[in-house]
């Protein structure tokens, strides 16, 4: 019993690093049929944010010495920042230039927010001990699991609660729906473009800080790379959850970080070193049973 | 394209004739000023320019002074082979290559192409050296696979280790080198037994499953070899001690350095084998000198024990010539070759027609104890590795 429920923790402590991650893609999709390929760059720029800058081997904390209750929104607020930023600076002026000129673009964004850190604080990956209280273990339900892995379960379901009553009860969720099943029409029906494509990047970035935080205390380390491989399963759950469908992201980021456990638990251990072969062995299959993906948005078929 | 043709053409015609009867001893840097390896070549670069004057405040070698002349590769393995042929045209008598063996053989395949010697700042792979580019290539470090044997043979006769769990990180072949190193070292070891084993990546956001997979053994194993490097290594101990797994963690040298232990606080048994202690309490005072010589000169302290084979390699290549007479490739490295157990300020050195590299080695091991780290003990594994075991 302790051992399955282990799996299962440790399942979904890593789907919803995923889930979160897709979430963020999946937002901006949505609105503007764009893949933000930097958005793996912001997770990263937003750890970073929180050390002061220097090229030395020993990382200078500076925003990270604050109080959690502080330290958490002004990450967040930093991730936020970032991406509005890059919607205002960058992405407006790509409004009618199709998907493929966008998302190179996005590609371009990222390399600049990369190699500005690379400037900044050099290759070598910095230390950070970033709310130190969550590295010890909790037994629950006959699991002994850290307590950072249950904190960011919960704050996943608690981030996919206040999500999903946001878009449903407000004001401004239900011009992002409307946005993201026709954009035109919204538009014509007085929603304010400008506005809900910005509050996506707002939400988007401060969803790519929330993982910085998790990843930043899980892993200890700030890397300018650091965004990269969870951008990129986080971009595969999109795809297979059906681009632009927020559920669908959901559901396949923890299908993800699912498959990638049990393989590395069931697999012999020769096998274990390609473990990711067979997780996008997993994917391919699911895109030919369903190429729309698991739930397809509406807003993105093809109307005959 | 033509214009490389031509450099090359220009380079081999004169590297026979003009260098010969040089009037300059020339040490070229074909190193990243620029780019991630940076980080890594700049500090063993730094030691190396210390023994450089050190030498030349000496008097010079051959009764002549070391000039230096450097080139940047820029991190790109396609610039690193411009910025060999770039110090090879300044005159290099010796290259010196960056620390890694993908990024510094491109510079060391043209040093050899032009009939000079090369060294590997701080390459670990068996492939820096006579295997990976040529006869007159080494390394000035230590093979990875030293690290894993030496740790296992410490722990389990200092330390009574009998249970070993062994968790390799794919990413690299440094890596993999110090589990061989590991795996070659445990069959000798009489009732120690390999309890367990387990791979994963270095980007990957969470070891959980790996973890579970420790937790439900029977026991905690007495030591776990934890064959990994920066940056995933920080992730991979910090999730280990967060899950309660309190067992000795074994590791190689890519390790060592206090900058990161700030992101795993109050680490304890946790052992590192390096070859000169950055901590101020190096058995050998000539090695605080040298630490204190080096903060002097660049501002900072050395941050990790990769900063010293930079010192090694001058120190020993300015031997050799000086016992050859000359800066003539091959009876250099025939002098080079002639080094069994050549006291250096980190331990013996020995190389020979078979090895420009070194497959048994004496370590410091340093221990972390409550975040604090410090060395403990020395090993030099009891016999070398075998060359034919190394290249598997």
């Amino acid at each position: 019993m302790g051992g399955i429920m282990q799996v299962v923790f440790d399942a979904l402590s890593l789907g919803s690093l995923y889930a979160l991650g897709a979430l963020g893609i999946a937002l901006i999709f949505g609105v503007m049929r764009l893949v933000n390929f930097a958005h793996g760059d912001v997770i990263a720029f937003s750890v970073f944010a929180l050390l002061w800058p220097s090229v030395d081997a020993v990382a200078i904390i500076f925003a990270g010495n604050l109080p959690w209750f502080l330290l958490i929104p002004f990450t967040l607020a930093v991730g936020a920042g970032l991406s509005v930023l890059s919607e205002v600076v960058v992405f407006r002026r790509f409004r009618r230039a199709n998907p493929a000129t966008m998302m190179i673009a996005s590609f371009a964004l990222g390399f600049v927010i990369r190699y500005f850190l690379l400037m900044l604080f050099s290759s070598r990956p910095k230390s950070i001990s970033l709310l130190p209280g969550l590295s010890q273990p909790v037994e629950i339900l006959g699991a002994r699991i850290p307590l950072l892995q249950l904190i960011t379960i919960l704050v996943t379901i608690g981030v996919l609660i206040g999500l999903t009553a946001f878009l449903r009860r407000t004001r401004f969720g239900l011009e992002m729906r409307a946005a993201a099943e026709n954009f035109t029409m919204a538009r014509m029906l007085g929603v304010r473009a400008n506005r809900v494509i910005m509050g996506a990047f707002a939400l988007s970035g401060a969803l790519a800080a929330a993982i910085a935080l998790i990843l930043g205390s899980q892993t200890g380390t700030a890397n300018i790379m650091m965004g990269a491989s969870v951008m990129l399963m986080a971009f595969i759950a999109t795809v297979i959850g059906g681009m632009g469908s927020l559920a669908g992201a959901v559901i396949a980021g923890f299908a993800l970080g699912a498959i990638a456990t049990v393989m590395q638990v069931i697999l012999p251990p020769d096998a274990r070193a390609f473990r990711d072969a067979f997780v996008y062995g997993a994917v391919i299959l699911v895109l030919i049973f369903r190429p729309q993906g698991l739930l397809a948005a509406r807003g993105t078929k093809e109307r005959v | 394209m033509n214009r490389l043709t031509a450099i090359l053409a220009a380079t081999t015609c004169l590297s026979g004739a003009a260098f010969a009867d040089d009037e300059r001893i020339i040490v070229g840097f074909a190193t990243a000023e620029t780019g991630f390896m940076q980080a890594y070549d700049k500090p063993a670069q730094d030691a190396a320019m210390i023994r450089i004057a050190e030498i030349n405040d000496a008097g010079g070698l051959l009764g002549k002074q070391i000039e230096v002349v450097n080139a940047d590769t820029k991190t790109d393995r396609a610039e690193g082979a411009k910025a060999g042929l770039s110090v090879i045209d300044q005159g290099a008598d010796l290259v010196v290559v960056s620390c890694d063996y993908d990024f510094g053989a491109p510079a060391a395949l043209a040093a050899e192409s032009n009939g000079l010697i090369s060294f590997f700042l701080c390459a670990e792979s068996i492939k820096a050296g006579i295997q990976g580019v040529g006869p007159n290539s080494f390394s000035a470090s230590v093979l990875g696979a030293v690290q894993g044997a030496t740790m296992a043979e410490w722990a389990y006769n200092k330390k009574e280790a009998r249970t070993f769990y062994r968790l390799l990180d794919t990413w690299t072949e440094y890596n993999k080198s110090i589990c061989d190193g590991f795996d070659w070292m445990m069959p000798q070891l009489a009732d120690a037994e390999l309890v367990g084993q387990d791979t994963f990546l270095n980007e990957d956001a969470s070891i959980a499953a790996q973890i579970t997979r420790i937790k439900s053994l029977p026991e905690e194993p007495d030591a776990i070899m934890l064959c990994t490097m920066m940056p995933g290594a920080v992730s991979a101990i910090k999730q280990l001690r967060a899950a309660g797994i309190n067992s000795m963690i074994l590791n190689g040298s890519g390790v060592d350095g206090s900058y990161w232990l700030s992101a795993v606080p109050d680490l304890s048994n946790f052992f590192v084998p390096v070859q000169g202690s950055i901590y101020g309490d190096d058995p050998n005072p000539a090695v605080n000198e040298f630490n204190a010589k080096y903060t002097e000169v660049t501002g900072g302290a050395p941050a990790t024990q990769y900063t010293y084979p930079g010192y090694v390699m001058i120190d020993v290549w300015a031997k050799a010539v000086e016992r050859a007479g000359t800066t003539e490739t091959s009876a250099v490295v025939a002098e080079l070759e002639k080094m069994k157990g050549e006291p250096t300020l980190f331990g013996p050195r020995t190389f020979t027609s078979e090895l420009h590299h070194q497959n048994q080695a004496r370590y410091l091991i340093v221990e972390t104890n409550n975040g604090t780290p410090g060395v403990v003990d020395e090993w030099t594994i009891s016999s070398p590795i075998p060359v034919a075991d190394l290249m598997k």
